[in-house]
C-alpha cells in the first residue's frame, strides 16, 4: 500500500464530497434532527390521562373516589357520562382511556363495612401505556377511603437513572442507532456511483490496488462519520444534559472502531450491487432497519422470541448501544465492557476482509 | 380528452407492474416488515432477569421470591449470595433488577412487624424500569393484602380492572396496524415520487411534452393509479393481520374508503417530492428521511399522548396520526363513522390543500 497513492483517492473523494453540499448537509443535519425527535417524541410516561366517569350512585362517597383519581395527578376528568352506551362511545372515540364505572349503593355499602366493587375499563390498544394506567387504577381504588396498612415495606431504588428520564436512556442508544443510517449509505453510494458512471474502470486499469482504493473511500466517508458521532454526543450532554458517569476517551475510543464498522458495511454492500438505489435500499434493510429494532436501542432484546434473540445478536449495534450506556449512565470501564469492544474489533476485521475479498474478485 | 387520460393511465398501470424494484419494496413492506417489526417491536416487559438476594433463606423469603418469578415480568437471573454482588450483576448487565430480602424477614411478618424488601432496578432504559417497578409494587402490595385485610375489617373499595379492545394485552395488534398504516404512507409517498422522477432521469419526459397531453391530465395520471395501487396493496397484508389473530370489529368497508382519503394526503407528498427532486437517489433519500419524523410523530410506536404539548400539537397536521386513530378505532374497537368522523374530517382537510398545492407545484415544475 503507497501512502501517495492513497492520498490521491482522498483527495478526490473530498473533492466529490464538498461538490454535493445537499448530501452532507443531510448527513450532518439529520443525525441531529433524529436526536430531537428520539429525545423528546419516544416517551412512555403516563401523565394526565383523560378519564370518564359512570358514577351510578352521586353520593359524597363516589365523588370523593374520583376527587382521589384527579389529585393522584395521573388522571384529568374528560367527561360525565349517564350509560354504559354512552362511556363505550367515548372509549371507541378515543375521548377518554380510563372509564371508571362506580356502582349504585357505593356508600351504604362502605359504610355497611362491605366491600364495594368499582370497574376500572380500560382501553389497551396500546399495551404498556394500559399496563401502567391499569395499576395506577388499581392502587388508588384498593386504597380508598384509606390506605390498608401494608404486610411488607417496599423500598424501591432505580439506579443509574433515578429519575427514569426517557432521554437519559434513549441519547446514549442513539450514538448507536445514527451511525448505522448514514456512514453505510453514504459508502455503498459513494463506490456504486463510480460503478453506475463507469470511472471504476479508469480505477480498475490504473496500478491502484484494492485495499488503497477502498481505504481512500474509507476515510473521508470516516471523519464525517466520526463528525456526527461527535456532534450527536456534544448535543447529547450540552442539549440533553445526559450525564456523564464514565470516561469521554473511552467513548469516543471504541466509537471509532465502531465507525469503522458502518463505513465497513456500506463498503460491503457496495460490492454486491451495481446499483445506486439497490445500494440505497440493501443499506437502509441490513444497517438501519435491523439497528433499530434489534440492538435494544428502543425495544429490550430478552423480551423477543427466541430466534429474534439470536439474530439480535448478530447485530454489532447492539453491542456499541451496550457499551454506551455502560459507559454513560453506569460509569462501567474496560473491566466490565471489554467483551462488547472486543466483538466491535472483531466486527471490523471480518467486514473488512470480506469487503477487499470481494471487490479483488470484482477486478479479475 | 378521454382517450388520451385512458391511455395514459395504461400506460402508468404498465409502468407499475414492470417496475421491480418498487414492486418488490411495496410488497417487502406490506409483508416482511410488518413481521419483523412485530417480532422485535414490543415495550412489554417479559422475562426480565431478575436477581434475588435472599439472605433469610426461610420458606415465607423463598414464597416471595416465588411469587415474582411465577409471573410473566420476570424471571430468575440467578441467585447472588450479597448485596455486593446483586449490585455487580446490575453492573454487568447479567441482570436488570435485583429483590434483596433482609435477614430474619419471616420472623418480622409473623410479629406484623412489616419487613422492609429492596428492589434494586437498572434505570437504564426507563420505560422498562419504570414498567418493572410497577409490576414489582402490585406483587409486593398482592403478597401482603390478604392477611392485612383481614387484619382490617372495615369497608373497602374493590378494584375490578378490565382492559378492553386488547384482553391479553398484548402488542402485536397495535404493531401490526401501525405498520399497516406506515406501509400505506410510503407506498403512497414513494411510488408517485418515483414515477415522475424516472421519467425525468429517463428523458421520457420531453416525449410526453411534446403531445397534446395537459399539465392537468399528467397529473392525474400520475395521482389517480397510485391511489387504486394504494389501496390494492393493503390487501396482502391482510394476511399478515389474519395470521397474528388480530380482530376486525369494524367495517372494512370504511376502512378503506377513510384509506383512500389518507392516500390522497400520501401520494401529494409524494408528488411534491418527486417535482423537487432530479434523481430517483435523491426522491428516495427525501421521502425516507422526510418520512421518518412523520413516523415517529404520529404515534405509530409510542402513543402521541405521552409527548411533550408542543409535539403533541404538531402531530394534529399529520395525516397518519389520524390515520392510526382510523384504524386502531376500525378493527380493535369496532367504531364506525359515528365515533371516527372527527378523524374523517381532519384527514380530509389536510388532503385536500396538500393535494391543490401538490397539482400547482407539479404544473410550474420542469415536469408539467
Amino acid at each position: 500500500m503507497k501512502p501517495s497513492r492513497v492520498t490521491a483517492v482522498i483527495e478526490k473523494e473530498t473533492k466529490e464530497i464538498v461538490r454535493d453540499p445537499v448530501t452532507v448537509g443531510v448527513a450532518l443535519i439529520m443525525p441531529l434532527i433524529m436526536l430531537f425527535l428520539f429525545g423528546y417524541a419516544i416517551s412512555l410516561d403516563v401523565e394526565d390521562i383523560r378519564m370518564g366517569v359512570l358514577d351510578h350512585d352521586r353520593s359524597p362517597a363516589s365523588r370523593q373516589l374520583v376527587d382521589e383519581f384527579v389529585r393522584s395527578g395521573y388522571f384529568r376528568p374528560a367527561g360525565a357520562y349517564g350509560t354504559p352506551q354512552e362511556v363505550e362511545s367515548a372509549l371507541q372515540r378515543n375521548a377518554v382511556k380510563l372509564a371508571l364505572v362506580i356502582p349504585p349503593g357505593f356508600q351504604e355499602a362502605l359504610a355497611r363495612g362491605e366491600t364495594a366493587p368499582v370497574q376500572a375499563l380500560v382501553d389497551g390498544t396500546y399495551s404498556a401505556s394500559a399496563n401502567l394506567v391499569a395499576a395506577y387504577a388499581e392502587t388508588i381504588i384498593a386504597g380508598f377511603p384509606e390506605v390498608v396498612a401494608p404486610a411488607v415495606r417496599v423500598e424501591v431504588r432505580v439506579w443509574y437513572n433515578p429519575s427514569l428520564r426517557s432521554a437519559n436512556f434513549v441519547v446514549p442508544g442513539l450514538f448507536g442507532v445514527i451511525l448505522m443510517a448514514f456512514p453505510p449509505l453514504l459508502t455503498a453510494l459513494a463506490i456504486t456511483r463510480e460503478k453506475e458512471s463507469g470511472s471504476i474502470q479508469q480505477v480498475y486499469a490504473s496500478p491502484l490496488t484494492p485495499a488503497e482504493f477502498l481505504a481512500g473511500k474509507l476515510v473521508p466517508y470516516g471523519l464525517i462519520a466520526f463528525l456526527q458521532i461527535v456532534m450527536v454526543i456534544a448535543a447529547g450532554f450540552l442539549w440533553f444534559a445526559v450525564p456523564m458517569r464514565g470516561s469521554l476517551d473511552l467513548l469516543l475510543a471504541v466509537g471509532l472502531v465502531y465507525v469503522f464498522v458502518t463505513v465497513g458495511i456500506g463498503l460491503l454492500v457496495s460490492t454486491i450491487t451495481n446499483s445506486q438505489v439497490v445500494a440505497m435500499l440493501l443499506a437502509l434493510i441490513v444497517a438501519l432497519m435491523p439497528s433499530m429494532l434489534f440492538s435494544g436501542f428502543l425495544f429490550p432484546i430478552f423480551t423477543m422470541p427466541y430466534v429474534a434473540q439470536l439474530y439480535a445478536r448478530t447485530l454489532p449495534a447492539g453491542y456499541f448501544v451496550d457499551f454506551s450506556r455502560g459507559v454513560v449512565l453506569k460509569g462501567a470501564g474496560l473491566p466490565e465492557l471489554w467483551p462488547a469492544v472486543a466483538l466491535l474489533f472483531a466486527y471490523t476485521i471480518i467486514i473488512f476482509a470480506l469487503a477487499v475479498w470481494r471487490f479483488r474478485k470484482k477486478v479479475a | 380528452m378521454g382517450t388520451r387520460l385512458t391511455g395514459l393511465l395504461i400506460k402508468e398501470m404498465l409502468q407499475f407492474l414492470r417496475d421491480r424494484v418498487v414492486l418488490i419494496l411495496i410488497l417487502w413492506l406490506y409483508t416482511v416488515e410488518i413481521v419483523i417489526c412485530t417480532l422485535a417491536v414490543s415495550f412489554e416487559v417479559e422475562n426480565m432477569p431478575l436477581a434475588i438476594a435472599d439472605l433469610d433463606r426461610t420458606p415465607a423469603s423463598r414464597a416471595l421470591g416465588q411469587s415474582f418469578l411465577v409471573t410473566e415480568t420476570f424471571a430468575s437471573a440467578g441467585q447472588p449470595a450479597s448485596v455486593t454482588e446483586a449490585t455487580a450483576w446490575l453492573q454487568t448487565g447479567r441482570a436488570r433488577a435485583a429483590l434483596v430480602i433482609p435477614e430474619g424477614f419471616q420472623r418480622d411478618l409473623a410479629r406484623g412487624e412489616a419487613p422492609a424488601v429492596q428492589i434494586l432496578i437498572d434505570g437504564t432504559d426507563s420505560n422498562i424500569a419504570a414498567q418493572a417497578r410497577g409490576a414489582a409494587l402490585g406483587i409486593l402490595g398482592r403478597f401482603g393484602a390478604a392477611p392485612a385485610l383481614e387484619r382490617n375489617g372495615r369497608g373497602n373499595a374493590q378494584p375490578v380492572v378490565r382492559v378492553w379492545y386488547n384482553p391479553e394485552r398484548t402488542y402485536n395488534s397495535f404493531t401490526v396496524l401501525s405498520m399497516i398504516a406506515l406501509a400505506a404512507l410510503m407506498v403512497g409517498v414513494i411510488y408517485p415520487a418515483a414515477s415522475i422522477v424516472r421519467e425525468k432521469e429517463a428523458g421520457t419526459i420531453e416525449q410526453l411534452r411534446v403531445t397534446p397531453i395537459g399539465t392537468m391530465e399528467l397529473f392525474v395520471a400520475k395521482t389517480v393509479p397510485t391511489l387504486v395501487m394504494g389501496l390494492l396493496s393493503i390487501f396482502p397484508s391482510l394476511l399478515i393481520v389474519w395470521w397474528f389473530g388480530v380482530p376486525l370489529h369494524g367495517s372494512f368497508a370504511l376502512f378503506l374508503a377513510l384509506s383512500a382519503v389518507f392516500l390522497v394526503s400520501a401520494v401529494a407528498i409524494g408528488v411534491l417530492i418527486g417535482s423537487i427532486s432530479r434523481t430517483l437517489q435523491q426522491a428516495l433519500l427525501l421521502s425516507f428521511f422526510g418520512l421518518f419524523p412523520i413516523l415517529f410523530l404520529s404515534g405509530t410506536i409510542t402513543p402521541a399522548e405521552s409527548m411533550p404539548e408542543v409535539l403533541q400539537t404538531l402531530s394534529l397536521v399529520s395525516p397518519l396520526r389520524h390515520y392510526m386513530d382510523v384504524i386502531l378505532g376500525v378493527f380493535l374497537k369496532g367504531a364506525g363513522l359515528h365515533e371516527l368522523w372527527p378523524q374523517a374530517l381532519a384527514l380530509a382537510a389536510i388532503g385536500t390543500p396538500l393535494f391543490l398545492l401538490a397539482a400547482w407545484i407539479f404544473r410550474r415544475s420542469p415536469v408539467g
